[in-house]
């Protein structure tokens, strides 16, 4: 299938990542771009090395080789603001709902305007108006795990990361935080790289999407989804290419 | 890309390099600090020619091991008693409701006594001699056993309960087979706290009244302005303590072989 | 086509739990059967009540009000002919693979060669032979669930009871073992009771399906899924279908 050409500036690169754990190689020498305000979704077999490869992004681990650039030079945390929104929601459990969305601005020491004005915006976005004076305790596991995400898309990052977050939602359940994180997407004019193992979930978010390789990990083909959203799962051109990219990875 | 790997490779060292440094640090601290002030703290030095003073002119006429077993065999007859009792006891309040009930709030009660505070009305109904030693150690070592054990049996998810149910287990069955192996780790933690407030009670004891121990020693020792001997007597304490951690843990492995 | 002989019968069983204040109804007048021999899926969105259903018709839990019927006759307390599979997979972390399948019939008294050979022919059957020496925590999430569903077949149940089991698995393994349970229940025909939120899941795996609602849980509607096996996820046939229940499905913010 085609790859069309993205006319917006290369907001992330990456370059010959590659990570060995002693003589294992895990991540093999890869190397792609992601366009600013992009949306791009990351899939391969289980056990691929795709927890590798998100804490060589995310700087847990150091790449054995190669680098991360953003706008050009090498991924600081000192300059650059990398956001990531794990599998488990991690609300702070003693700040309620907009202090937690909150949480990440005021480190940043932004003017309390700035960040009554972004709180609310994503408030106003997510529908979480109401519960905004309420604890993550208070919360199911969905909603707590929509303040995470608005408060991630709060930061307005550079990058922002998401691992697979709507891995044990139920199927209604997840269409519409998918909805959502578009919504929020396209608003914020956000660059996304969102991380899963459900294939149909790629097909329905991404722009692209880069399809990984069984270990050790390089990339197998970046494929663009040419729909328009709100897509249709039943769309036979959806079908398409979920078959397309279930043949490539699948090994069950 | 080498240059990573010489980052990487002088982190290796900095890990190994760290702590062997930090012992230096103390051990020449201790030098330079004996060395100014010797009426203060005896030298490595003078605390050494101590030690092998201990064996050519042994104190009340044994030698250090022989104060360091005396001190070892009482920590042990009363870890025999306070293990069995111990263990037994945290389980019965842990899995049983009415023992609950009755002990539970007793023995919150009595649990943040520390054990050298029954130290007078231990001698008063006991004296002086090897049973009231034993007996406060008991003390010491019963308590975090006790505590452990009974969390730790509560602790267990209701799910592995309801596994031994749908698989037909008695309660029995369910207590021995199910519930007792998944508290071990918390028992095992019992265990390690009983060894070593074992070993800290039993020195206690045998400071206020000994004439053998390593707690005689210290006494002995400060009485008569023998700081090295003091010395002596407290780095044995820490050898001692030491091996024992180390055969627990060695233990902790056989027993639990399946947390690696 | 199945069978239609009731093996369960559940009457409007109700679950009310109570505290000092407060009180919290999960299951409202659920009604539905279990037929002899078939894979029944109870699909629910969110997490009300469908474990403490399940907990309630393997006799776990107390329920408030109802009944249910086994062969036709009420039972109470743990009923011995079901076991089942736990979405935490709830194996002993101090029990081999071997010892934990065979903890049933280590229950039973079963001489040890006996319930070695039975618990050997299941862990085959799931494909871990060569792991029975392992502990649990040397194997994968795919691997552990496999572990627990011998666990229940080596008790020789008439009915199993599966609560999530794929519930913690990545889309990719779960899909695997979805063949694997397939294949396990076409080999060893069992009455198997599953519960899962996975509308897709709930297609490709049961002859009917029961939908419930969100809090409190009742029976919406019963779907009997004629689909051939093996079944296409990506078929018309299969997407007109999960269209239908997932619009009669409530969403639970």
């Amino acid at each position: 299938m085609s790859e069309s050409i993205n006319q917006a500036p290369v907001k992330v690169a990456v370059r010959n990542l590659t990570k060995k754990f002693g003589d294992l190689l895990v991540l093999d020498n890869m190397t792609f771009d992601i366009h600013r305000n992009e949306f791009v979704c990351v899939v391969g077999p289980t056990g691929c090395g795709k927890t590798t490869f998100l804490n060589c992004l995310t700087r847990i681990h150091e790449p054995t080789e190669g680098d991360l650039y953003i706008d050009g030079v090498p991924a600081d945390p000192r300059k650059h603001n990398i956001s990531f929104v794990f599998q488990e929601p991690s609300a702070m459990p003693w700040l309620n709902v907009q202090d937690n969305i909150a949480y990440g601005l005021r480190i940043k020491r932004l003017p309390q305007a700035e960040i009554d004005r972004r709180v609310n915006q994503i408030l106003d976005l997510m529908g979480l108006q109401d519960s905004r004076r309420k604890y993550p305790g208070e919360l199911s596991v969905s909603a707590a795990q929509r303040v995470i995400i608005g408060r991630s898309f709060a930061m307005q990052p550079d990058l922002l990361l998401m691992d697979e977050p709507y891995g044990q939602m139920d199927v209604k359940m997840r269409f519409y935080l998918e909805d959502e994180v578009i919504r929020l997407w396209r608003e914020l004019k956000s660059t996304v790289v969102f991380i899963t193992h459900n294939i149909e979930e790629a097909v329905y978010l991404a722009q692209r999407v880069i399809i990984l390789s069984n270990k050790p990990a390089n990339i197998k083909e970046t494929l663009t989804i040419d729909l328009p959203h709100p897509r249709s799962v039943s769309d036979p051109r959806f079908i398409e290419y979920r078959n397309y990219i279930t043949d490539k990875i699948k090994w069950w | 890309m080498t240059d990573k790997a010489k980052r990487q490779r002088i982190r290796k060292i900095l890990y190994w390099g760290l702590p062997v440094l930090a012992i230096l640090t103390v051990v020449l601290a201790w030098v330079l600090f004996s060395a100014s002030h010797p009426e203060l703290m005896p030298g490595p030095v003078a605390v050494w020619n101590r030690l092998l003073r201990t064996f050519t002119k042994p104190i009340g006429r044994i030698n250090l091991l022989g104060h360091a077993w005396a001190s070892l065999k009482r920590v042990l007859s009363a870890l025999v008693f306070a293990w069995a009792f111990g263990i037994s006891f945290g389980i019965l309040i842990g899995w049983n409701r009415t023992a609950r009930a009755i002990f539970g709030s007793i023995f919150e009660v009595i649990r943040p006594i520390p054990p050298i505070a029954w130290i007078p009305l231990i001698i008063m109904w006991f004296g002086i001699g090897e049973t009231a030693k034993v007996l406060i150690v008991f003390i010491g070592t019963f308590v975090p056993l006790v505590i452990n054990t009974s969390t730790g049996i509560r602790a267990v998810d209701e799910i592995n309960i309801h596994v031994g149910q749908v698989f037909g287990g008695s309660r029995f069955q369910i207590l021995t087979q199910i519930v007792i192996p998944t508290a071990l780790p918390h028992i095992f933690a019992g265990i390690r706290t009983s060894v070593s407030s074992g070993w800290t009670t039993v020195l206690a004891a045998e400071m206020l009244g000994a004439t053998a121990g390593l707690g005689s020693m210290v006494t002995k020792g400060w009485n008569g302005g023998d700081m090295a001997l003091v010395l002596v007597a407290v780095i044995t304490i820490a050898v001692v303590g030491f091996i024992l951690s180390t055969l627990l843990s060695k233990l902790e492995k056989v027993v639990c072989p399946w947390n690696n | 086509m199945e069978q239609l002989t009731k093996k369960m019968e559940i009457i409007g069983v109700s679950k009310t739990f109570f505290n000092e204040k407060d009180y919290f109804t999960t299951l409202d007048s659920v009604t539905f059967d279990v037929h002899e021999g078939e894979f029944l899926v109870l699909l629910g969105p969110g997490r009300c009540g469908k474990t403490v259903l399940l907990n309630i018709i393997a006799g776990l839990v107390e329920k408030t009000s109802g009944s249910i019927l086994y062969d036709g006759h009420e039972i109470t307390g743990v009923n011995s002919e079901v076991a089942m599979v736990f979405q935490k997979m709830a194996l002993m972390p101090f029990k081999t693979v071997m010892e934990n399948v065979e903890l049933g019939l280590k229950f039973k008294h079963m001489p040890k060669a006996e319930r070695r050979k039975i618990c050997q022919r299941y862990i085959d059957l799931v494909g871990l032979q060569g792991f029975e020496k392992a502990y649990p925590s040397a194997l994968s999430g795919g691997m552990k669930q496999r572990v627990g569903i011998a666990r229940a077949y080596a008790n020789d149940p008439k009915v199993l009871i599966m609560d999530e089991p794929f519930g913690a698995l990545d889309a990719q393994t779960r899909y695997a073992m979805q063949n694997e349970i397939l294949r396990i229940w076409g080999e060893e025909k069992r009455t198997i009771v599953y519960v899962t939120n996975n509308i897709e899941e709930a297609i490709y795996l049961g002859s009917r399906i029961v939908l419930l609602s969100q809090c409190p849980a009742t029976v919406k509607a019963v779907y009997p899924i004629d689909l051939p096996r093996p079944r296409d996820m990506v078929s018309p046939e299969f997407m007109a279908l999960r269209t239908e229940i997932s619009n009669n499905t409530d969403l639970s913010i």
